[in-house]
């Protein structure tokens, strides 16, 4: 048996542990940058807020209902996190972490001791909820695609307050006949209009597909997913979390920047964070996207996008900062209202598997990235950084309704009332 | 966090410490008030009505959320939207202060109530303030 555990509006829960007088009003919270609205809370998913609508757009109806507005406390979020997996880990010894508030867990000789899976769910539910005040949906499945469909039931289907179970065909009949295609984990939106279009509308009639057939007509991944809605356990822990195939930094400017040295700063981080990426997949870039634009919502929109091949693939900062250096001048334009910009590693490769090149070096120097990489770990990162990042500091990230770290700061502890 | 303690023995050339054997970690206070790290969080008590029992305004509590509370126990709950500190009679629904001067305060079924958790500590810091305190309301 498989569990997949998970957060209601993680980002949008948290802001309400250490926030009493926001718990029973709507609360949404923005992304980087206060760009856009990334969790809403069950309160306010009832006023209709579309998600990843651009915040100012929807601002005045956001004031019209009062609704809270907080952009994204990462260190809280972070600290609740972390003691939710805490929680969680206790009633699993094979427990994993799919991401800041999803974990798996399997279930390997259980059968025994539990009886009744739905009662074990509520067991977890109430612990991580009295522990840390996060409310979570469980969802049982006899594979990992169907525990997520499970907890989708759990938290997004009547009649299951907070926690599913699907064990047997009558139990996965139910909820996947009340769950949209495009709700199955691994069935992407695009993915999603084509099924459609063949009349495969739910989750049910997905199942009911000829796993071969899928496999000819878009690929092996929806074979598995077809195999796993059937109960037929594909998925390993390994490939739940593959080595991502790009690798992206981007962000838009807290403020808007119109200065080269300042966009190059800007790119120059980018290009750190994604050879810290790079490196702790041990992959290499062949190839990266770099790209700068002013906001879409403005006139004179400027977007301006390059490609850049590398000779021998690289993982090391200072080789994909010079690309930015390199291609700085062909993306800048003058009086420009830059307001976001970014690198994609677009083709990789593993490092294990090198072809080396008989007519040119890598410049790599995976020594110096070693240490760069222990160093950051070890005291937070950023402390060691090119020299080309610290330009300036002016495009660091918006957080105009940030609420206070109560966890991690001294400053920010929440106050008690003893009047 | 753990810490296991073992200590740089290389390059000693003279005597070894006799202590050497005997090492152990320093005594930690985390250690010895928090018994439940993910339940446990630390607040700033704000007012005068809990003196009695020894929580003074400006003081640190440690309010660990997977303790049992039972009536009598020093609490911490939100109540109609902030963070109290009472102690809790549960049978008759009543949030008592410690001092006279503050009557009880039964919780009806309009409140907005949660207990929160168990004040296991509190923590008053004779010096050294200036942080903590830029919580608090001037």
């Amino acid at each position: 048996m498989f569990a997949l555990v998970d957060a209601v509006a993680f980002y949008a829960s948290a802001e309400k542990v250490f926030d009493p007088s926001i718990r029973f009003k709507p609360v949404v919270v923005l992304t980087n940058n206060d760009g856009c609205i990334c969790a809403i809370c069950p309160i306010a998913r009832k006023l209709n807020i579309p998600k990843f609508e651009p915040y100012f757009k929807i601002r005045p109806y956001l004031e019209q209902h009062n609704v809270v507005v907080r952009s994204s406390n990462y260190e809280l979020y972070a600290d609740l996190s972390e003691r939710m997996m805490t929680v969680i880990n206790r009633f699993c010894d094979d427990h994993y972490v799919y991401s800041i508030d999803e974990s798996f867990l399997r279930f390997t000789g259980f059968s025994k001791i539990i009886d009744d899976w739905a009662d074990y769910g509520h067991i977890i539910r109430r612990a991580v909820w009295r522990e840390t005040g996060l409310p979570v949906g469980v969802g049982f499945g006899t594979t990992p695609t169907l525990a997520k469909a499970a907890n989708h039931a759990a938290k997004k289907l009547s009649g299951y307050n907070g926690v599913a179970v699907i064990h047997d065909d009558i139990s996965r009949q139910e909820v996947l006949m009340r769950m949209d295609v495009t709700d199955v984990w691994g069935i992407g939106s695009r993915l999603g209009r084509k099924l459609k279009v063949m009349g495969i509308k739910s989750a049910w009639d997905l199942a009911n597909q000829n796993p071969k057939e899928m496999r000819r007509m878009f690929s092996v991944v929806v074979e598995r997913t077809v195999s796993e809605l059937n109960g037929i356990a594909c998925l390993s822990w390994d490939e739940v979390k593959q080595n991502k195939k790009e690798i992206y930094s981007t962000r838009s400017f807290g403020e808007r920047v119109s200065e080269l040295n300042t966009l190059k700063s800007a790119l120059v981080t980018h290009a750190a964070i994604v050879g810290r990426k790079l490196r702790k997949q041990q992959s290499l870039a062949k190839r990266l996207v770099i790209f700068a634009a002013s906001s879409p919502h403005e006139d004179l929109y400027y977007k301006k996008s390059l490609l850049y091949d590398f000779p021998i693939p690289t993982s090391d900062t200072s080789v994909i900062a010079s690309a930015v250096s390199d291609v700085i001048d062909d993306i800048y334009k003058a009086n420009t209202r830059f307001y976001r910009c970014g690198i994609g590693a677009i083709e990789l490769e593993s490092e294990l598997f090198q072809q080396a090149d008989m007519f040119s070096v890598s410049k790599d120097n995976p020594e110096v990235m070693a240490c760069l990489d222990a160093i950051n770990k070890r005291y937070g990162v950023g402390t060691l950084s090119l020299g080309s990042e610290k330009l300036t500091k002016s495009w660091s990230m918006k957080r105009a309704f940030l609420s206070p770290h109560y966890t991690t700061r001294w400053s920010d502890i929440p106050i008690i009332d003893c009047d | 966090m753990f810490v296991i303690p073992i200590f740089i023995e290389a390059g000693i050339t003279g005597f070894e410490s006799p202590a050497a054997e005997y090492v152990e970690l320093g005594i930690s206070i985390d250690e010895l008030i928090i018994k439940h790290p993910n339940a446990t969080f630390i607040g700033i008590a704000s007012g005068q009505s809990m003196q009695e029992v020894g929580i003074f305004d400006g003081d640190l509590l440690v309010i660990d959320r997977a303790e049992d509370v039972s009536t009598g126990d020093i609490i911490v709950a939100s109540y109609n939207g902030s963070f109290v500190c009472k102690i809790i009679d549960k049978s008759q629904r009543l949030l008592i202060s410690a001092s006279k001067d503050y009557k009880s305060v039964y919780i009806s079924n309009d409140d907005d109530f949660k207990l929160e958790g168990v004040v296991t500590a509190s923590i008053r810091l004779h010096r050294n303030k200036a942080e903590v305190n830029r919580c608090l309301p001037s």
